[in-house]
């Protein structure tokens, strides 16, 4: 365990490097990110300047809802999607060769590696959404419902790698992987809304779905429940159950994948 | 021209090598039209009222339909990536050393992903299309849609010179993911692609007509569902023209100051 902790902080430490190695191309990048959270809330207030709620959110719940969402994607970013997103190169190039030889557990060497700082960067902005929109939503919190709230974010985070961990290894497969990039996109676009919305659609098939089966709706209505609106703790319960069984599966289904891995080049 | 019909060729190949990649992502493109369908749908339950945006329900799901379509036309992923990775890799000498322009080598390999692209996915999008058909205004006259053809030649024109004139500032800055990064998001919002423009504040939409990225997106598709004029419509192509010829003109310009700088590191 303490030989994990130091891999952990020595990759830290390399990411940080590498990140301040280019500071121009990090802060810009950060700039950036700083933006597309401005576009979201814009966008928030334009649906806003057009109705007082949207299924029983109001601007502010919603608001914090929106925040909830920044703050799981910036986490899960920061420490995974660069490390699922490296699976199928090093699949592609042979390279995954160098992980395996080494004497560590593969999948955690997979997953670690490189952290992005740049998406570090707006955990502060995500949670200073998030304090502010509650402030205003006029919600009381205590100090069980924020500790809850931070179990059920990393509960989030461990449900969001395991699916993505899983996903990106079926690159051993289908050698080229661009659908991982599209497939965190759109996990992202669904996730950020109120679940409720999809409840009207295919008589309430597609909300099932998105909720018991591969719960990304979860992700980010759970924990912002905990906090805006009614805590439901079925719901808390769920998304722990399944962030542990998803996380096994990856495991499962990395060993399984392994099983086929042919290397490439010379 | 022979040479950059080889280049159209073998882009042709290429693009049709990975095709369990292919189409998942494209499988995977209709996702988000789901979310825009049923959020629209509670904002307008919401609102109370029958229009927003001057938009109908029906009228916004059209939009964000023929988004998608327009779209194709003239997003460039990994146009701009790709040139800043041949400057800083030194890839970019074997095509110095070739008797090929580059820009163009650049277009011919754009334009084959585009026909695969469009050839492939056609099959997903009429299926889309079929299943939303209650949403779309139906088929406009020859005229519209000779009108809205013409705009998405030029939106796919348009696309790849601002992504290649982006690319071209790598001779100046190593890297310009950071640079396309911002780009992306200024582009994701004020193309219309998010909501359409006309939800703005009349002021921000004011300065938002004299941004090239409007014309991306936004315009063609609602000459797409007639609400322009054939006069306005045909303006909107003349501007569109217009920022085509002014990008490619700063591409050129680019481009011969940059070679100038370019130092053919590795490769």
């Amino acid at each position: 365990m303490v030989r994990y902790g130091r891999i952990l902080l020595r990759f830290w430490k390399n990411s940080l490097i590498r990140e301040m190695t280019f500071r121009g191309h990090f802060f810009v990048q950060v700039v950036g990110e700083v933006l597309w959270i401005a576009m979201i809330l814009m966008f928030v207030r334009v649906i806003y300047t057009q109705t007082s709620s949207i299924q029983g959110w109001s601007e502010h719940q919603y608001l914090f809802l929106t925040g909830t969402h920044l703050l799981v994607k910036s986490l899960f970013e920061t420490f995974f999607f660069g490390n699922c997103w490296r699976v199928s190169h090093l699949v592609q190039t042979g390279d995954l060769d160098f992980v395996l030889l080494r004497p560590a557990s593969a999948q955690f060497l997979l997953s670690v590696e490189k952290v992005d700082f740049t998406a570090l960067a707006n955990v502060p902005v995500a949670a200073g959404i998030c304090i502010w929109s509650a402030s205003e939503a006029g919600v009381s919190v205590t100090v069980g419902r924020v500790a809850l709230y931070l179990l059920v974010l990393g509960f989030s985070v461990t449900l969001l790698y395991s699916l993505l961990f899983t996903f990106a290894m079926t690159s051993v497969w289908f050698v080229r992987q661009t659908g991982l990039q599209s497939m965190w996109f759109y996990v992202v676009s669904l996730a950020r809304y109120p679940s409720e919305i999809y409840q009207r659609f295919a008589g309430g098939v597609l909300w099932f779905v998105l909720v018991f089966v591969i719960p990304v709706l979860l992700v980010s209505n759970v924990p912002a429940n905990v906090i805006v609106r009614e805590l439901d703790m079925r719901f808390v319960g769920y998304l722990g159950l399944m962030a542990f069984v998803m996380l096994y599966l990856s495991t499962v289904m990395f060993r399984f994948s392994m099983r086929w891995y042919r290397s490439a080049s010379s | 021209m022979g040479k950059y019909w080889s280049v159209f060729r073998i882009a042709l190949a290429d693009r049709l090598v990975y095709r369990g990649d292919f189409f998942l992502s494209t499988f995977l493109h209709f996702v988000p039209i789901v979310t825009t369908i049923l959020l629209w749908d509670a904002i307008f339950k919401g609102s109370g009222k029958a229009t927003l945006g001057g938009m109908h329900y029906t009228e916004m799901v059209s939009y964000y339909l023929l988004v998608m379509i327009t779209r194709v036309f003239g997003s460039m992923p990994r146009l701009a990536s790709g040139i800043g990775l041949d400057v800083r890799d030194g890839g970019l000498r074997k095509y110095l050393l070739q008797p090929i322009d580059y820009v163009g080598y650049l277009l011919a390999w754009r334009v084959a992903h585009k026909i695969v692209f469009m050839m492939m996915a056609t099959g997903p999008y009429v299926i889309v299309f079929w299943v939303c058909r209650g949403f779309l205004p139906g088929w406009p006259g020859l005229t519209t849609l000779g009108l809205y053809v013409t705009s998405l030649v030029l939106a796919f024109l348009l696309g790849f010179s601002i992504n290649c004139l982006i690319g071209m500032f790598s001779f100046w800055f190593l890297e310009v993911a950071s640079f396309l990064h911002l780009f992306m998001t200024v582009q994701y919002f004020l193309s219309g692609h998010m909501f359409p423009l006309s939800m703005l504040p009349d002021s921000v939409r004011q300065v938002v007509v004299w941004l090239p990225f409007a014309y991306e997106t936004y315009y063609p598709t609602l000459i797409f569902l007639k609400q322009l004029s054939v006069g306005e419509s045909l303006r909107i192509i003349a501007v569109q023209a217009t920022w085509v010829a002014l990008i490619w003109a700063g591409i050129r310009l680019a481009w011969s100051r940059g070679v100038r700088r370019y130092a053919a590191y590795g490769g």
